[in-house]
């Protein structure tokens, strides 16, 4: 019979002591979400660009779309900075660095393939064209939103004009091809090299911020 | 002076013993076993449609004197069919090795020539002392446009052979298969093992090229496999296992964005937890018990499911094992 008394009292003690500290947790998104957004992106145009180029390939016909076609690299002046880079160099490159060389590659790339947009026969193609210019617009203003949110400066946007002065128009039709089958292929080196230099990014930058807010509420 | 000479499987050979005439009187050897003068066409030893058997040191001695006159090693061969050839980065992304091999011997000695062109580049792949047949490239230039073509010349005294691999740098990245899998049961889960791996210690920089892992499950019994795949950590625990059953398990890695997978790692073994069986330890107690009281109350074995063929006491009746407790207990109460 004792028991039960003591049992209640404990109870009612226990319910009017005062809460516990309420843990309120507010996490700022870090520059480390947008990169990991960052980074899947340039995976999902990876996979895009395989099927926009199986095509656009096939619309250029042979010898393009063979899948051995190895032509040597024409020294005419490359339209956007290539992939291809020192592997030490890589390596040293600074944050800064590494994302603005993505910045202003990307920027151009996507120049040029606005202008094959405007000059390509099928539907179908200017079709997976305009989805992938868009995917890649959305690519480069989300490797400029992890600049600004590191407190980088955006590298100065490509000029006006799609060519840089100085580039001379291709003499005829099979080497227009040529620079759009090396345009195709550099975006492809970019895109494996992208995935790359976020694996990179997402190690070095510092953890999201999460702080935490105690609220002990009064007795 | 000794020769040595290299002749095709099926051809007909003709031995000349030196400067001798046509017409001298000489004695032909094989391996020191007189040859039959059968086979001699004058001082010429003819061997027709050879094989590999013929192979051997062949002399020729001046039949009175007893003279050497003419000493040659037969070696009988093919020429070399198109050579195999692999490249494959497991060090991605150091560089590349490139390992062949002849799809059928030759019999005779080959030599091996190999070339890398990278666009208008000529790049030198360093030679393995072992294992042989292998040779390595270190990367100068990373996420490369431009194609790696190799090429490899197999030569040998009777003709040659070439094959040519052409390919981009991040077609043919493979890594090794993981290392150091580890299964083990888990205290107290009857259903789950727990697996463990590392990342294959050629791969040097896992930190900035990390890998994902596929991993696949079956029970021994079973021919059907299990799959996962895992794109972080290297643990994993299996929460399906049959319980009791004996699992067979492998792992295989890949680069997170590039290139193919690994070949799955060696099998490991392990069976999930299984609980000890406790009846024998409670049967003692139970029959304590009941030995004191005045009840003719027997309890039934100790069986985890009803066992309709059990007898208690005086009476032919099931009782559950849960039933016989209750009855346990109260005979204890009335004492």
């Amino acid at each position: 019979g004792d028991s039960w008394g003591i049992f209640t009292f404990l109870c009612a003690a226990l319910c009017n002591l005062p809460a516990l500290p309420a843990l309120n947790c507010s996490e700022e998104l870090g520059a480390g979400q947008s990169i990991q957004q960052t980074y899947d992106l340039t995976r999902y145009l990876e996979h895009q660009l395989r099927t926009l180029a199986g095509t656009y390939l096939n619309y250029l016909g042979p010898p393009f779309n063979e899948p051995d076609f190895n032509p040597p690299r024409l020294a005419r002046a490359e339209r956007a900075p290539s992939a291809t880079v020192d592997l030490d160099l890589w390596r040293g490159l600074t944050d800064n660095a590494r994302l603005a060389a993505n910045y202003r590659a990307y920027s151009r790339l996507l120049c040029y393939l606005r202008v094959l947009d405007g000059q390509v026969g099928t539907a179908e193609l200017r079709h997976r064209l305009a989805h992938f210019c868009a995917s890649l617009q959305g690519l480069v203003l989300s490797i400029g939103g992890v600049m600004s949110s590191l407190g980088y400066p955006l590298p100065a946007g490509p000029a006006g004009p799609p060519a840089p002065p100085g580039t001379p128009a291709a003499p005829n039709d099979f080497l227009k091809k040529m620079d759009d089958f090396w345009l195709l292929k550099e975006l492809q080196t970019w895109l494996w090299r992208s995935a790359k230099d976020f694996n990179r990014l997402k190690k070095k930058v510092p953890p999201a911020v999460v702080t935490l807010r105690l609220e002990a509420r009064g007795f | 002076e000794s020769h040595i000479q290299y002749e095709r499987v099926g051809a007909d050979v003709t031995m000349k013993c030196g400067s001798m005439d046509w017409d001298a009187a000489v004695t032909w050897t094989a391996n020191g076993t007189d040859i039959d003068e059968s086979r001699l066409n004058g001082s010429y030893l003819i061997l027709k449609n050879v094989d590999l058997s013929q192979s051997g040191q062949y002399s020729c001695y001046e039949g009175s004197s007893w003279h050497l006159k003419y000493q040659t090693y037969l070696r009988v061969g093919t020429p070399p069919k198109e050579p195999v050839l692999m490249c494959r980065s497991n060090n991605y992304p150091k560089g590349f090795y490139c390992s062949w091999h002849l799809p059928t011997p030759t019999y005779i000695p080959n030599s091996f020539n190999i070339s890398v062109i990278h666009g208008t580049k000529d790049m030198v792949c360093e030679k393995d002392a072992v294992p042989k047949n292998r040779c390595h490239i270190r990367y100068i230039q990373l996420f490369s446009t431009v194609k790696y073509k190799v090429t490899l010349t197999v030569t040998n005294a009777l003709g040659k052979n070439f094959t040519t691999l052409t390919f981009d740098e991040f077609a043919i990245v493979k890594p090794d298969p993981p290392e150091s899998v580890v299964a083990k049961p888990v205290p107290n889960n009857p259903r789950r093992l727990e697996v463990s791996w590392q990342n294959p210690s050629s791969w040097p920089d896992p930190e900035s090229f990390p890998l994902k892992f596929f991993l696949r499950y079956r029970p021994l019994i079973l021919d059907q496999w299990q799959h996962v795949e895992l794109s972080d950590g290297t643990s994993h625990t299996i929460t399906d296992a049959y319980a009791g059953k004996e699992y067979i398990i492998q792992v295989a890695a890949k680069d997170n964005d590039i290139g193919t997978w690994s070949d799955w790692s060696v099998a490991v073994h392990a069976t999930p937890w299984t609980e000890e069986p406790k009846h024998l330890t409670t049967e003692a107690q139970i029959t304590e018990t009941t030995s004191a009281s005045t009840s003719s109350f027997m309890a039934p074995p100790t069986t985890k499911i009803c066992d309709k063929g059990a007898v208690v006491g005086s009476g032919a009746m099931a009782v559950c094992w849960t039933a016989g407790l209750v009855v346990a207990a109260y005979s204890v109460l009335f004492i």
